[in-house]
């Protein structure tokens, strides 16, 4: 149905750029969704596309009709905001009717098409409630239901479940990707909350102070994250900085044989890419902690120069505080300057007393 | 141990009962103070209008009042009055309902010097505003110098018309105006703004089916406020104002002094009073009802 093309996009205000140099590519039916910390400029991009900000520069199309200088009531998009965006003044079923009466329907299809919409989101018969005699999760429901029934190319949603409990939030983004899926809209979602992200969505992006580190589907973006902001964003991550010199990457702990220029370089180390066994060389690491999740348990291990290292150990394993660990990892992935140098699924251990366990 | 938990806790309740008396001590000096300067003249007066001195003792009488209501001259003034009030209140409106929003949704710098340039007026004492205006609209003012130099005729001056006490009351009436009115826009979210935006409203549709609706309460609070100040008010009719007819307060002060009539000017007075009583009541009553409605 509807396709979205970034050009470019940038946006300063006075002092701050708020995006920087952003392009994207949405395709028909897909949901992807902005991920990033506060202040990256997620809103600000999903107002440029609303319409709401003008951009500095850059443009935005849909199905190739450039909306870069149209007015938010003249975009075919439909957003929902955080909050506070329902009429006080008007009960559930005006909420929904109002932009189909700005488009002059008959009454029997406006009714035909609130009631149609009211099912969708699972609030069939709410039409003469008041918006104040509604929970925070049916309010939600309504914004997405007014944005629907206008049956708009692209569908925003600025972090619509924010306010929400974290129950609520994961039933209704179930829900919202139900809709989506069903009607087969183009959507763009914005979050900070990663989990949001890869629950939801077919290809995430990860901004970082207005520019994008990453575009890629979630799996690949926790699998295989090509910035060393981008690793320690999504999901869990444990750093280690030391410099590789000649084609070895020398921590105390971990070695590493690298084919990189010479330089300071961050090892990255997922908690479930590291493995623990019992050791009894003195100079080993230490349990300093150890945390059960029910499904799993978090291992804190203390490596001699004082860097700790999350590791993700089986549910039935028991890991007393100050026993000493030997560690392996099954992948890695080496990083400078932010960017990927190398990345392997080999064995690294960690060295213990003189021998190195070094590996290619 | 028992005596000693009873004793605290009576002495824990003793300052509670010491704080109730000087909380009272504190609004009964007020309501002392309304009751004396206020309520008692109120009654006082509406009483000596009533109940006059005759040839035979004091006696009831509705002859001031039916005086009033039978001279067309008080007939005159007091339709003065509510002309001014409603025009006024009108006048207002209209301008001060564009500054506010433009105050409330612009975001450029310039919206800070409009902000001071609609406060400024309450700053200004009525007096020096009288006079300010005089010397810009009367006759060889600014204004009639500013057309003569350009070769134009001398427009007609408000100044001693109905019109003069307008323009001074607008003027200076319209910082509250524009602070009640900017007050009331507030407590509209902007996303509710921009997601009417969204689904196809443009700013007039905005306006009208989204700000206006919400706007009801805040639109009753600042006429009721202004219609109040602008019946009784007094140095800027005195000054700009027609001799004949002439607005309620220069009325009064006129019977009062000049003729030397204390009965009709209190008359006048009391007249002036029911049709505010009348303006206060049907706002509270609207107040009451707007929120009845809200909280259903
Ligand atoms: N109207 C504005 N005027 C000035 N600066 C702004 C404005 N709107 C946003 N910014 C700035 O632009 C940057 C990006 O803001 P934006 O709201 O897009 O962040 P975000 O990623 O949505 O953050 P959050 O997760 O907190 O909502 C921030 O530094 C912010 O201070
Ligand atoms: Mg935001």
């Amino acid at each position: 149905m509807a396709r979205l093309k970034i050009e470019s996009l940038r946006k300063s205000f006075a002092a701050t750029t708020a995006v920087d140099d952003f392009s994207l590519d949405v395709g028909d039916g897909e949901l992807v969704c902005l991920l990033g910390p506060s202040g990256s400029g997620k809103s600000t991009i999903l107002r440029m596309i609303g319409g709401f900000e003008q951009p500095t520069s850059g443009m935005i199309r849909i199905d190739g009709q450039d909306v870069t200088r149209l007015s938010p009531e003249r975009r075919p998009t439909g957003m929902v905001f955080q909050s506070h965006a329902l009429w006080s003044h008007m009960n559930v079923f005006n909420n929904i009717a109002f932009g189909l009466k700005l488009r002059s329907l008959s009454r029997g299809e406006i009714q035909r098409k609130v009631d149609q919409a009211l099912e969708l989101v699972g609030l069939a018969g709410y039409g003469h409630r008041q918006t104040f005699q509604l929970s925070g999760g049916q309010q939600q429901r309504v914004a997405l239901a007014r944005s629907l029934v206008l049956e708009p190319k692209i569908l925003l949603l600025d972090e619509p479940f924010a306010s929400l409990d974290q129950h609520l939030r994961e039933r209704l983004r179930e829900e919202v990707r139900d809709i989506q899926q069903r009607l087969g809209i183009t959507t763009l979602f914005v979050t900070h909350g990663q989990d949001e992200a890869l629950a939801m969505a077919d290809r995430i992006v990860v901004l970082r102070n207005g520019q994008c580190e990453q575009v890629d589907a979630p799996d690949v973006l926790y699998r295989n994250p090509q910035t060393e902001f981008v690793a320690g964003f999504i999901g869990q991550m444990n750093f280690l900085s030391a410099n590789v010199e000649g084609g070895r990457f020398r921590h105390p702990d971990f070695t590493l044989d690298v084919e990189v220029q010479d330089g300071p370089a961050v090892l990255a180390l997922r908690p479930e890419a590291l493995r623990l066994e019992p050791s009894d060389s003195p100079d080993a690491a230490g349990v300093t902690r150890a945390t059960d999740f029910g499904s799993h348990i978090m291992v804190d291990v203390e490596l001699r120069d004082g860097a700790r290292l999350k590791v993700m150990t089986a549910p039935d394993a028991r890991w007393q505080k100050g026993q000493t660990v030997r560690l392996a990892a099954s992948a890695f992935a080496l990083y400078r300057q932010n960017r990927l140098l190398a990345r392997g699924g080999l064995p690294v251990e960690t060295v213990e007393g003189r021998s190195r366990h070094a590996l290619a | 141990m028992a005596d000693t938990a009873t004793l605290s806790a009576a002495g824990g309740s003793e300052p509670a009962i010491g704080r109730g008396l000087k909380g009272l001590l504190l609004v009964a000096i007020p309501v002392f103070l309304v009751g004396w300067l206020i309520i008692y003249p109120i009654f006082a007066a509406i009483l000596s209008t009533l109940f006059v001195a005759g040839p035979d003792g004091v006696q009831f009488s509705t002859a001031s009042y039916q005086f009033f209501f039978s001279d067309p001259y008080s007939r005159a003034n007091l339709a003065l009055t509510l002309w001014t009030t409603s025009i006024c209140a009108v006048l207002l409106l209209l301008v001060g309902l564009p500054i506010a929003l433009y105050l409330r949704f612009s975001t450029s710098r310039f919206a800070d010097l409009v902000q001071s340039l609609a406060i400024f007026p309450m700053f200004v004492p009525s007096i020096i505003l009288s006079y300010a205006l005089i010397r810009t609209i009367g006759p060889n003012g600014t204004v009639d110098i500013l057309l003569n130099a350009v070769g134009l005729p001398k427009l007609p001056t408000p100044y001693l018309t109905p019109w003069g006490p307008v323009i001074g009351l607008v003027w200076d009436n319209l910082p509250l105006t524009v602070l009640m009115l900017t007050a009331g826009l507030a407590g509209i979210s902007s996303p509710s703004i921009e997601a009417a935006r969204d689904v196809g409203a443009g700013p007039i549709r905005v306006f009208w089916y989204i700000i206006l609706p919400r706007m009801g309460n805040s639109i009753l609070v600042t006429i009721s406020f202004t219609v109040l100040g602008i019946f009784s008010s007094f140095t800027l009719p005195y000054v700009l104002g027609p001799a004949s007819p002439e607005m309620m307060g220069p009325f009064m002060l006129r019977t009062f002094n000049d003729l030397y009539d204390p009965l009709n000017a209190k008359t006048q007075a009391v007249i002036s009073f029911v049709f505010c009583l009348f303006f206060g009541l049907f706002y509270v009553w609207s107040i009451a009802r707007n929120q009845r409605s809200q909280s259903r």
